[in-house]
């Protein structure tokens, strides 16, 4: 009895482990897929957030502030005789 | 044929016993082998093998590692790096290929060009096509599929505030390593750590499946600069604009908070801009405020005026008598623009007195002078760690002639960089100490290992001295700043050619301390060679001091001398 369950069980084993190969192969697969696609996703923010930050420091550049000021806004500093200091409860000023 | 029919038994069983025999030692001796190479001998067998395939198929790939963001005080980034792609192609592959003049087209190029730099490559297998490309102009290359023509992800360095900071934060090189400036200079730190992934590759050399991450790549860290980039701007433009009225061939300005020792803004002319680098000036890449050094002349009078004020011999209203206007000293006469008869210490300063200078330095030695000199850090590299920084040069000698003592109470003989001169008056500024400089911002509240270089009194008097060289009476009415009062000392210096000091070339200097109530910002200004008659320190860099201040007290919220006056009529104090 016992010889003819043995190679059965080991037949069965063998099976299962073979499919169990076929599975962890697949998972490994979907897995380094998902993970391709995530490395991209990153790369692509990435490169979206330093094209931001560029175009941030560009519009808010000192030199593009200064010339809206002056020239579109026509604004200019104000002068010292137009200066008011007002005075905190606590007499603090900065 | 019979004999063997007959005796079939008793030989063929011999000879079966003995073919079975040898069968069963050869296969001991493959068995054994197998056993040598599986496990005993596993270097020249099986690991050999498993060697052998992965030389053929294992590649290791370098991971990129993004490099940390520079940014101002408040944030501004003033560098970033921003992913590329650069195209690299196998020339083996590519040398007899149709799809080459597609590529030239597409990638701008005339197929005539690409050919021959490819020629160039034909026993490489490997070439760069083209470096740093936008991902966009990437995907138009790699999508047109030609076998061989592969894109390597990478990072490409930019600088958004271009050419106002440029020498300040240096440059990288294509491979993002830092090669000037604070790239250069805090590199490991921004630097970040190479990754490194193994896959597995085809005949063609293309990658079919990732084995695995050996080494994870690290972003570099980001490094906050003590820089104000609204600052900088101003300073950038202010110089650049005196820079084309004077004719100067150079120029250099540095501004400091003389209480936490931090550098706000530094800048230069020429300049050169980071994010390109066609027609790349080298010289225009140094950052004069640290790597140039000169004779910083009469900005050195009150350091002289310390010297006196610590001998005890002077007050700042001591008399001096300056006339005739001139005086001998050995072989040589130094004048002063005219006779100014019998003034205060005070009022040397104020007019720059040649003859009343060299009258206290007469009286005290040199020796109380350059130690005091030795004193406010001249001679010693500052602390910042900048590439290319020098500390000038400060005379170390055994015998001094009558002329070399004099000489050096009024700054020559001895050399100084634009930021050893601001360090040195941030000391008037911070109440006799001084701070150690850093590029790096401050920590609120971090302890600062201040030096007691004077005693409080004395820098207050000096800083009176200075406020009055920017008077009605003083060699630097150029300098005020409208609504505050301020203080400094103007200088002009001959330059030294081949020939010793050349008569028509000079440096002109301002170095000054504002506000004068609430001392805080100092400004170094050094115009090299400016054109004209205006060749001055009170005419060519005193109004270049004094439109950077400007602009640091309205930034900073100074408050305006006026309300000084009023807080201290109403009893409220000076401390704000």
């Amino acid at each position: 009895m016992t010889l003819r369950v043995l190679p059965a069980c080991l037949l069965a084993a063998a099976l299962c482990s073979a499919l169990a190969v076929v599975y962890s192969s697949h998972v490994v697969r979907e897995l380094y897929s998902k993970q391709q696609s995530v490395e991209y996703q990153q790369w692509a923010l990435q490169e979206d957030y330093s094209r931001l930050l560029l175009e941030h420091s560009t519009l808010a550049s000192p030199h593009r502030i200064i010339s809206i000021a002056q020239d579109d806004l026509a604004m200019q500093p104000p002068q010292l005789s137009v200066h008011r200091l007002v005075q905190f409860q606590g007499g603090q000023q900065r | 044929m019979n004999r063997s029919r007959v005796g079939v038994s008793k030989p063929a069983l011999w000879r079966l016993v003995f073919v079975a025999f040898c069968l069963f030692v050869l296969s001991g001796l493959l068995i054994s082998r197998l056993v040598v190479l599986q496990v005993i001998d596993r270097d020249r067998g099986v690991g050999f093998l498993q060697q052998q395939g992965a030389l053929r198929s294992v590649r290791t790939a370098e991971i990129p590692a993004y490099r940390g963001l520079v940014t101002d005080r408040r944030g501004q980034p003033l560098a970033v790096s921003t992913p590329v792609v650069s195209i690299w192609a196998n020339p083996q592959q590519l040398r007899d290929s149709a799809d080459v003049v597609q590529l030239a087209t597409t990638m701008g190029q005339t197929p005539e060009a690409l050919a021959e730099r490819i020629n160039l490559y034909s026993d490489k297998q490997f070439m760069y096509l083209a470096r740093h490309q936008t991902p966009n102009q990437a995907r138009a290359i790699l999508d047109l599929g030609i076998p061989g023509v592969r894109g390597e992800r990478e990072y490409r360095r930019f600088y958004p505030a271009g050419e106002v900071v440029s020498q300040l934060v240096g440059l990288t090189n294509v491979d993002g390593e830092g090669i000037a400036g604070v790239e250069l200079a805090y590199n490991e730190w921004l630097r970040g750590q190479t990754g490194k992934k193994r896959y597995l590759k085809d005949l063609h050399g293309d990658a079919i499946r990732n084995i695995g991450v050996i080494e994870q790549a690290r972003s570099g860290k980001s490094l906050a600069l003590s820089i104000d980039l609204r600052l900088q701007y101003l300073q950038h433009r202010v110089l650049q604009r005196a820079m084309v009225e004077t004719g100067a061939a150079a120029g250099a300005a540095v501004t400091l908070d003389a209480r936490t020792g931090e550098i706000l803004a530094m800048t230069n002319h020429p300049v050169f801009n980071p994010n390109s680098r066609e027609g790349f000036d080298y010289a225009a890449t140094r950052n004069r405020v640290v790597t140039d050094v000169f004779e910083p002349g009469s900005t050195m009078k009150p350091l002289t005026l310390v010297a006196a004020l610590e001998s005890g011999e002077y007050t700042i209203e001591s008399l001096i008598d300056t006339s005739p206007g001139r005086v001998r000293v050995g072989r040589k006469v130094l004048p002063d623009p005219r006779n100014y008869g019998e003034i205060s210490v005070s009022r040397v300063i104020e007019k720059s007195s040649q003859v009343g200078v060299t009258k206290m330095a007469q009286q005290m030695g040199h020796e109380p002078i350059l130690e005091v000199f030795q004193r406010f850090g001249l001679g010693e590299p500052s602390s910042i760690g900048f590439p290319g920084e020098r500390s000038g040069v400060l005379p170390n000698r055994q015998r001094w002639s009558d002329i070399e003592k004099v000489t050096l109470a009024f700054g020559y003989g001895l050399t100084a960089t634009p930021l050893q001169l601001a360090h040195a008056y941030a000391v008037f500024a911070n109440e006799g100490s001084q701070v150690p400089l850093t590029l790096l911002k401050r920590t609120d509240g971090e302890s600062l290992p201040t030096r007691q270089v004077i005693s409080p009194e004395i820098a207050g008097q000096v800083l009176e001295v200075l406020n009055r060289v920017t008077g009605s009476e003083g060699t630097a009415q150029k300098a005020r700043v409208e609504g505050f009062r301020v203080g400094g000392k103007t200088g002009t210096v001959h330059k030294v050619g081949d020939a010793g000091y050349l008569d028509d070339k000079y440096v002109a200097l301002f170095v000054g301390v504002a506000p004068i109530e609430d001392p805080r910002f100092v400004t170094a200004v050094v115009v090299d060679q400016p054109k004209g008659d205006n060749y001055g320190g009170g005419a060519a860099a005193a109004p270049i001091y004094s439109a950077i201040t400007d602009g640091v007290l309205r930034l900073h919220n100074a408050l305006p001398a006026e309300s000084h006056e009023a807080r201290q009529l109403v009893g409220l104090g000076g401390g704000a």
